[in-house]
């Protein structure tokens, strides 16, 4: 059994299954990323955990106790919300001290672990401050500071580095994953933002309409996709309309390449843009290797990459080149290869 | 014309329309302070301080302003009691009903204040429902007299500032954010500790421009204390009332006006400071 279990969670709103049938099992010490869309279920499926939405079915198991109907103030989760929540009566050492008050615990001993809470996420010193007074990035700090000080059995967040900027969000995720990583802290992290999910956790739990679409590692999402939603979600991903021949081999733009069709109904090839090369037409194909040939768009720089629209016999694609190489003039013939085993097959979607 | 100065204007209207029912009147009423009542009741134009005087030496100025800030005080203090928990369903409700629900509970700002005082007498008279229901279930073998008296009143001016009062509430609870109560169950309060911990103190400001609201009705209110008191309840409205219609002695009305005015206005100053301090 692992420490925390999720199994068969149901919650349904007026007309509206919001999570239907999540079960996930994380280890201790672990971070594991819900990562979808919104209205994806991953937040309604957090605040399950930490008992502020009551679970139509299923149950929560911690540490081989069951808390599903445990109420929220018994539960010990620590809980960073989207808008940090902080008290805005409350002083930044209150609000930090303040899980630590509810358990009774002596002044000094409260005021000592406040002090080494706020050392912990570099705010030493700002104690009497009111949380208006902070910066976004220093009221989630404090927001996250007050979570761990309880030693919660799991540190849920969510979406908690949304409202920072872009540098800032950097600068955060590396601390929170360092800080959760030293602390050996269980961890569930909601998010939208793949790169959030990739960097911060050991595994991704990807939601979809309320269920569980893949879970896996960071590599297992983004290299072996399990389904077409994860692999449009996750990642940038050429999806290729294509068809398939007598032999069973995928046919894209009339040309017949190394991957093998699924056996029936329509469907597209997926590549990812990074994967794709430009070569000169004139160079042989190597095995194992699918090639498609056509004319350069347009070569957009992106700073540290460089992003080529290719448009072949069938349609377009995009194709993602380092940049620092010379850029392709506009209408140049090339030739676009990839590794066959890098070609995704999945069914079309029907509307 | 600047863009400021223009959009000034948009007050002028309104000044100009105080300026003619409320600034031009209490000119008067200022004016006539300072005037003196002849032997035979008629006004004497004058320039002194005499029918000040003769109404500050009174003792039942004194007592008038006691009763005018004892029975706001209790008036307030049960509206605010009974409106807070109300306003608070309404702010957090996300039933669709809750336009309604509010609209039911501002309702009696619609009927006159005299219709619902009869509707009191209904209820608390001596064969009121009150009366009628306590002796019938042998809790009382007499009536116990709810009304004409500042029971009756009390109750009354409760009622009637009740729909004020939720509407200043719903107003100014603007820190009052559901997702501070729910990182205060995270970290351990119990229901009861978050209200006491994070709802009530961030409800303070609401309750405090509430409380300013109700207090300045309670102490201008006229119709409730006139007919719920029943011609035994002394009031500074009642006696304003009392002055400038059955004895029409316009000064000592006059002077006693301007003494409730500035109280109020002291009050009202005094309730402000407070909610900022509690805002902070």
């Amino acid at each position: 059994m692992s420490y925390l279990e999720l199994s068969g969670l149901q919650k349904r709103y007026r007309d509206s299954v919001a999570v239907d049938d999540v079960s996930l099992s994380v280890e201790q010490g672990e971070a594991v990323a819900l990562l979808g869309p919104s209205g994806c279920g991953k937040t309604t499926t957090l605040r399950m955990l930490a008992g502020l939405v009551d679970p139509d079915r299923g149950a929560i198991l911690l540490d081989d106790t069951e808390i599903t109907r445990l109420p929220a103030h018994r539960r010990n989760m620590g809980y960073v919300f989207q808008s940090y929540a902080l008290f805005p009566h409350l002083t930044v050492a209150r609000n930090v001290g303040f899980g630590l008050e509810e358990r009774g615990i002596a002044k000094a001993e409260i005021a000592r672990q406040v002090t080494e809470a706020l050392a912990l996420v570099r705010l030493a010193g700002l104690d009497g401050r009111r949380p208006r007074e902070l910066s976004g990035g220093q009221q989630q700090r404090v927001a996250l500071a007050r979570a761990l000080v309880i030693r919660p059995a799991v540190l849920l967040l969510d979406e908690s580095l949304s409202n920072l900027d872009a540098k800032l969000r950097d600068t955060m995720r590396h601390e929170i994953r360092s800080i959760q990583r030293s602390l050996g802290i269980t961890t569930l992290f909601v998010t939208h933002d793949q790169v959030e999910a990739l960097t911060m956790c050991d595994r991704i739990a990807v939601m979809d309409r309320g269920r569980i679409a893949q879970i896996g590692s960071p590599e297992d999402i983004y290299e072996r996709p399990a389904t077409r939603f994860v692999a449009e979600f996750v990642g940038r991903a050429n999806a290729l309309p294509a068809t398939r021949d007598a032999e069973g081999r995928a046919v894209l733009w009339g040309q017949a390449l190394p991957v093998k069709a699924p056996a029936r109904g329509a469907f597209d090839l997926f590549v990812r843009p990074q994967r794709m090369r430009i070569v000169p037409v004139s160079e042989p194909v190597a095995d194992g290797m699918a090639r498609v040939t056509g004319r350069v768009l347009r070569s957009v720089f992106v700073g540290d990459h460089v992003e080529v629209l290719f448009e072949g016999a069938g349609g377009q694609l995009t194709i993602e080149t380092q940049s620092g190489t010379a850029a392709l003039p506009e209408g140049t013939e090339v030739a676009v290869i990839w590794q066959a085993r890098d070609t995704l097959p999945f069914a079309r979607e029907t509307p | 014309m600047t863009g400021t100065a223009r959009l000034k204007l948009l007050v002028l209207p309104a000044a100009l329309f105080v300026l003619a029912v409320y600034a031009w009147p209490t000119l008067g009423l200022f004016r006539n302070a300072f005037n003196e009542t002849g032997p035979t009741g008629a006004m004497i134009e004058a320039w002194s301080l005499k029918t000040s005087q003769e109404v500050f030496s009174d003792g039942f100025t004194f007592e008038l302003t006691l009763n005018s800030l004892w029975l706001s005080l209790s008036a307030t203090l049960i509206a605010l009691m009974l409106s807070y928990p109300v306003a608070l369903f309404l702010f957090r409700t996300t039933s669709r009903f809750r336009g309604l629900l509010a609209v039911i509970a501002i309702m009696p700002m619609l009927i006159s204040g005299v219709v619902r005082v009869f509707g009191w007498l209904a209820i608390l008279g001596d064969r009121g429902l009150v009366n009628t229901l306590a002796q019938s279930l042998g809790l009382i073998s007499t009536p116990i007299k709810l009304v004409f008296n500042w029971t009756g009143v009390t109750i009354g001016l409760a009622e009637s500032i009740m729909p004020y009062m939720i509407l200043a509430l719903l107003a100014g609870f603007g820190q009052l954010d559901r997702t501070l109560e729910e990182a205060s169950r995270s970290l351990g309060a119990s229901p009861a500790r978050t209200f006491w911990r994070v709802t009530l103190p961030l409800s303070l400001p609401a309750l405090a421009l509430a409380a300013g609201l109700g207090f300045v009705l309670s102490m201008s209110a006229y119709i409730t204390p006139k007919l719920l008191g029943g011609g035994r309840v002394f009031v500074l409205a009642t006696e304003i009332f009392e002055q400038a219609t059955t004895n029409t002695n316009w000064p000592v009305a006059s002077v006693l006006a301007i003494y409730t005015l500035l109280l109020l206005l002291l009050l009202l100053v005094a309730s402000n400071i407070a909610a900022k301090g509690l805002q902070r």
